[in-house]
């Protein structure tokens, strides 16, 4: 009871639910028609119909109502309102294969409400198949095959269909994977006229194909013939039997065959005559083949009227021709080997395996004879292919024969000339060529009759030898290919002999190449001469291991770094080439190529620089510069050698030795000019070239200017305060120079006034003529050598410091100072002043006298400023202590004095006149 | 059970008979006239030949795999048991008119065509494993009724045919296994004897 109680309940739950839902689903409309599949192209309408009970509830009527397609509003233009209720859209030319059309209201003026949908699916009726046809393969049921025409985007179903005319049989639908052929259920019947054909229907339309009618057995594909058979004939070498079982349907049907054959090697197929086959049969008999050939066979059959289809081939069967003889001698030539029996050659006879053609079985063994002029026939049976015998230098006549199961094949002769024959007659007009990947070879024959051409080829190269082939070609070619395994992009060697019934001819030879390529390497290109606007470049020929073909041409690429590259071509002849108009002092990049028919191939790139200056151009500028030069030396020699006197004079006087001078000699009243030569006597053992004498007439005036004197007095004085002290050389002998000069004792002031200049100076301590010196006296020297050590010492410094410190009431120190310093001036005009006081009583001397002074001041102008420099980056340089800065200084000051000695020698030789014996 | 049936019934019965069937079907309304679902072939007769030769070439090597089928004693025994003595075969008069030949070959075959099928269905108890000799029983009776059609086509395009009486053989579905086989062989042997009498007719 208590179960019965809850079923109630749960049924009437279950019942109210459902009623509520279906309140809330029901939709306020409905479109017809409900489901509509729409030709493609074609027009249509829907409706929507709208409930009362939902106008009222929205207050809405059909012309609220709007279309959407697809989520997109249909224009208005496409609606009518048909009623109250009901709304219409209609659409021309439907080209949308799948639509969602929906129907929709807007309630409140503002809210769109969706009545109902429908989809609207497009496609096209299907065409009416064509070409039905049909097929029976034996023991199979039959199938059927179609074209169905257009694409409909619809579901479409084709249906087989087959009838006899008094029976129908049950349709065959297509399996969804093959809509276009379908294989009937039942097994067909052969001999009863079925008529076929197709229904294809979809949701637009049917359509049935043309009606064939047809008998099965003329669409019947038979089973290929099978356990294929072939046997040979020893009676008949060249015909094979063939057997073989039919397929059942022989029982009833007619067949006809077709029988192919090949042989083993080859992939071309040849048939037998079809008229030959036309019958049923289970063997037959393949006529004209050739022997000891190895063939294979296949065959097929079909119906004997045609109708219908042919079979599959059957499996292959093969056979072999049974042997005989061969048919054709085989290639005959012979080679001469050097032999070291004299009066005897070597030769080595060979010949080529005969092919499986002509030899026609299997080869037993070579028969060869020999036959010497006029002598008798030698027999030899030889299993190889080549043989070799040592015979006399006379001519020879040599027969080989070949030998199989069956028996033998005709002779092939060879004349081996004798020794001393000279071989003539070439071919003539001999080519050769690739064609069809292979290599042809043809010639002019001789005039003369030929037996037969042997070629022969061999692969150039620079590695390995020439190893060669050959072939024999009849006497009647002149044209043929090489039969050997050739190679691509390598150099043969072509020789054709024509063979007379004499003997051989002249062998003719040319390369050629099966096909060329570009050269696997480039030619190396180098300069072999560069000049200032052109290179001589230099390259090897290719080996002919990478030429890979005829080298037609060459192409030499060369630029700059930065210029545009520039080809040239040379001819393949050539292995060098000038490149001109190059611009001098540049780096050119150079490669080359070489090319064959086929392509080219670039080599190395090589540099070069083209010098800055031609060839002897930096010659045409030296020398001419060298010969100048040396012709102005030598023109500045030979004038120097020509006023060697003057230059002598005023560079290297000659200074007297004053140890050598005779102060009683000196003789104020000596004239001066005319006794000269007698000073020179005097001085015979110096080398004076000038001596400048002033001379001041005393007669005129005896006594000295007093201003004179005074100057004389100060130098005596001046002497005697620096005697003793000594002066360097160079630059201390600024003031030692002038010493001897200035301090002229009374022993030798008139010596040393007869020498116009000084450059060096030595204090000489001994005594005049080895007597002790009551004062110190100074020696004249032409030494350049630097001061010592020991004229340097401090004492002696300390002397000259003295002399200096004491210098400030000569009139002699501010001398020494205006020749020894540039920058005081003043005392040296006084002293000029005073000069020209002096030298007032002779202006002509005097005028002689400034030009010496002028000559020899110029150098020591140099001189002096150096050592200023010297000396100042001496005191820059150098972290010096005080104590040695001031050694510098002092040297420096010594310098400084001594190199305006030069100019010191100016007023000696005023002072000469100064110091005119009194 | 020996059933006789004349006039177009049995027509109809053929044209509707299947092969396999244990019995012939029953009789249906005849429609008298000659009405075919297209047009028959002009070339019937040369079809007709050739299926008597197919059933000809065929009807031998159907025997001997029948009985070669059944096991002994049928091979050793051939004589005795599948000698051809089925004695309600229909007659065939291989010097009658072309109309009257085609009649009894009518009747022939539809006695044939129900004959086989009751061997077929019983072989497929008896020998189920015999699928060799099925597949041949089966082919034969397609051929059969294919020449039917060829025949009827021809009776009612040429001759006007509508109807031909038939006579059935005797049903085997009550009978012991070895009567089911010897009956069976008995009637191979007699298809084989009166099929090279007929495609010679022809």
């Amino acid at each position: 009871m208590l179960t019965l109680q809850t079923w109630i309940v749960h049924v009437l739950f279950i019942f109210f639910t459902t009623e509520s839902v279906g309140e809330l689903l029901e939709p306020c409309g409905y479109i017809k028609p409900e489901s509509p599949v729409v030709q493609l192209g074609s027009n249509f309408t829907a409706v929507c119909v709208l409930k009362e009970k939902c106008m009222d509830y929205f207050h809405v009527n059909a012309s609220y109502i709007f279309w959407k397609t697809n989520h997109l509003t249909v224009p208005k233009e496409q609606y009518t309102t048909i009623n109250k209720t009901a709304s219409s859209v209609t659409f021309t030319d439907t080209s949308s294969l799948n639509t969602q059309l929906t129907c929709n209201i807007r309630t409140f003026g503002q809210i769109d409400q969706n009545v109902y949908g429908i989809r609207i699916i497009s496609g096209l009726p299907p065409e009416k198949p064509k070409n039905l046809s049909c097929i029976v393969n034996e023991g199979k049921k039959m199938m059927c095959q179609w074209d169905p025409g257009r694409e409909t985007y619809l579901e479409t179903n084709f249906t087989l269909k087959s009838e006899w005319a008094t029976e129908k049989f049950a349709d065959c639908k297509t399996k969804r994977d093959t809509p276009t052929s379908c294989t009937v259920d039942y097994s067909p019947v052969y001999f009863v006229n079925t008529e076929v054909w197709v229904e294809a229907e979809n949701a637009l339309g049917k359509v049935t194909s043309d009606h064939i009618n047809f008998d099965p057995v003329d669409k019947v594909k038979p089973n290929p013939p099978h356990n294929l058979s072939v046997s040979n004939s020893e009676e008949l070498s060249s015909i094979l039997k063939l057997t073989w079982i039919n397929s059942s349907i022989q029982d009833f049907i007619r067949l006809k065959y077709n029988i192919q054959y090949r042989t083993r090697d080859s992939s071309v197929w040849n048939q037998i005559p079809p008229e030959d086959t036309a019958s049923t049969r289970s063997s037959f008999t393949v006529q004209d083949l050739k022997p000891f050939t190895e063939y294979v066979f296949r065959i097929r059959c079909m119906k004997e009227d045609g109708k219908g289809f042919w079979s599959d081939w059957s499996e292959e069967a093969s056979g072999i021709t049974y042997e005989d003889r061969p048919s054709k001698a085989p290639s005959f030539w012979y080679k001469i080997e050097p032999s070291h029996t004299h009066g005897y050659r070597s030769v080595q006879l060979i010949w080529k395996t005969l092919p499986p053609f002509e030899a026609n079985g299997k080869i037993l063994d070579y028969e060869v004879t020999l036959t010497r002029w006029k002598s008798r026939l030698q027999n030899y049976t030889v299993n190889e292919t080549k043989w070799t015998v040592n015979i006399t230098n006379d001519r020879y006549i040599a027969t080989l024969t070949v030998r199989n199961l069956v028996g033998k094949s005709d002779a092939a002769v060879l004349t081996i000339p004798a020794y001393d024959f000279k071989a003539t007659r070439p071919v003539r007009d001999l080519k050769a060529f690739p064609k069809d990947n292979m290599l042809w070879v043809e010639w002019t024959a001789p005039n003369e009759s030929v037996n037969k051409y042997i070629l022969e080829w061999c692969v150039l190269s620079d590695k390995s030898p020439c190893i060669p082939d050959w072939q024999q070609e009849d006497g009647l070619v002149h044209r043929t290919y090489l039969r050997g395994n050739l190679a691509e992009s390598k150099c043969y060697l072509i020789t054709v002999t024509p063979v007379f019934a004499d003997g051989p001819g002249s062998p003719e030879s040319i390369k050629a190449y099966l096909k060329q390529a570009p050269p696997s390497k480039g030619p190396t290109v180098r300069t072999k001469k560069v000049g200032k606007n052109e290179a001589v470049l230099e390259w090897d020929q290719l080996p002919v291991d990478v030429q890979n073909g005829f080298i037609r041409n060459y192409t030499i690429f060369y630029r700059t770094i930065i210029g545009n590259e520039t080809a040239v071509n040379v001819d393949s002849s050539h292995t060098e080439y000038t490149l001109s108009s190059l611009t001098s002092d540049t780096l050119y990049m150079v490669r080359m190529a070489a090319y064959t028919d086929e392509g080219g191939k670039d080599g190395p790139e090589f540099t070069f620089t083209t010098p800055k200056f031609a060839q002897g151009e930096i010659e045409a500028i030296v020398v001419p510069v060298c010969l100048a030069f040396l012709l102005t030396t030598l023109l500045g020699v030979l004038f120097c050698f020509n006023k060697r006197d003057l230059i002598k004079k005023h560079i290297w006087p000659n200074v007297p030795d004053p140890s050598k001078s005779h102060i009683a000699q000196w003789s104020p009243h000596t004239p001066p000019r005319h006794n000269f030569n007698s000073k020179d006597q005097m001085y015979s053992d110096g080398n004076f070239t000038d001596v400048s004498v002033v001379e001041i007439e005393a007669a005129n005036d005896k006594k000295p200017f007093p201003e004179d004197l005074k100057s004389l007095d100060l130098f005596k004085k001046e002497k005697i305060s620096t005697e003793g002290h000594s002066s360097g050389i160079g630059g201390s002998s600024c003031m030692s120079s002038s010493r001897p000069s200035i301090s002229s004792s009374d022993e030798n002031e008139s010596a040393q006034n007869t020498s116009g200049t000084v450059q060096y100076s030595t204090v000489v301590h001994s005594g005049y003529r080895h007597q002790v010196p009551s004062v110190q006296v100074f020696s004249r020297s032409e030494s350049t050598q630097p001061l010592l050590d020991s004229e340097e010492r401090p004492e002696d410094l300390q002397l000259v410091e003295n002399t200096e410190s004491s210098a400030g009431s000569f009139p002699r120190q501010q001398y020494f100072k205006q020749n020894c310093s540039q920058r005081d001036t003043s005392p040296d005009i006084s002293h000029f002043e005073r000069s020209k006081q002096v030298s007032s009583v002779n202006e002509e001397d005097f005028v002689r006298l400034k030009q010496q002074m002028s000559d020899i001041s110029k150098p020591f102008e140099a001189g002096q400023m150096k050592m200023f420099q010297e000396i100042s980056v001496a005191d820059a340089f150098g972290p010096h202590t005080d104590g040695l800065v001031e050694g510098f200084e002092t040297v420096g000051m010594e310098a400084a004095v001594d190199e305006g000695m030069p100019k010191s020698y100016l007023p000696q030789t005023v002072r000469r006149g100064g110091y005119m014996p009194q | 059970m020996k059933v006789l049936a004349a006039g177009v019934v049995p027509l109809l019965l053929v044209l509707h008979w299947k092969h396999g069937a244990g019995t012939p079907l029953p009789i249906t309304p005849v429609n008298a006239t000659c009405a075919t679902r297209h047009p028959c072939h002009s070339n019937l007769m040369n079809q007709i030949r050739n299926q008597l030769a197919q059933l000809n070439g065929s009807a031998n090597a159907l025997f001997i795999l029948y009985y070669t089928a059944q096991g002994e004693p049928f091979p050793n025994n051939l004589d005795k048991l599948c000698g051809p003595n089925v004695t309600d075969f229909p007659p065939f008069h291989a010097n009658g008119t072309e109309k009257t030949r085609l009649v009894e070959l009518y009747r022939i075959i539809a006695y044939l065509g129900a004959s086989l099928g009751n061997i077929t269905r019983d072989q497929k108890v008896l020998n189920p494993n015999a699928l060799s000799l099925h597949s041949k029983l089966n082919a034969t009776a397609d051929i059969l009724r294919g020449l039917l059609s060829n025949v009827l086509c021809r009776l009612c395009n040429k001759y006007h045919v509508a109807h031909v009486d038939v006579a059935y053989g005797p049903d085997t579905s009550g009978k012991d296994v070895f009567q089911k086989k010897k009956l069976g062989c008995q009637l191979l042997g007699k298809y084989k004897q009166v099929i090279a009498v007929v495609a010679q007719a022809f």
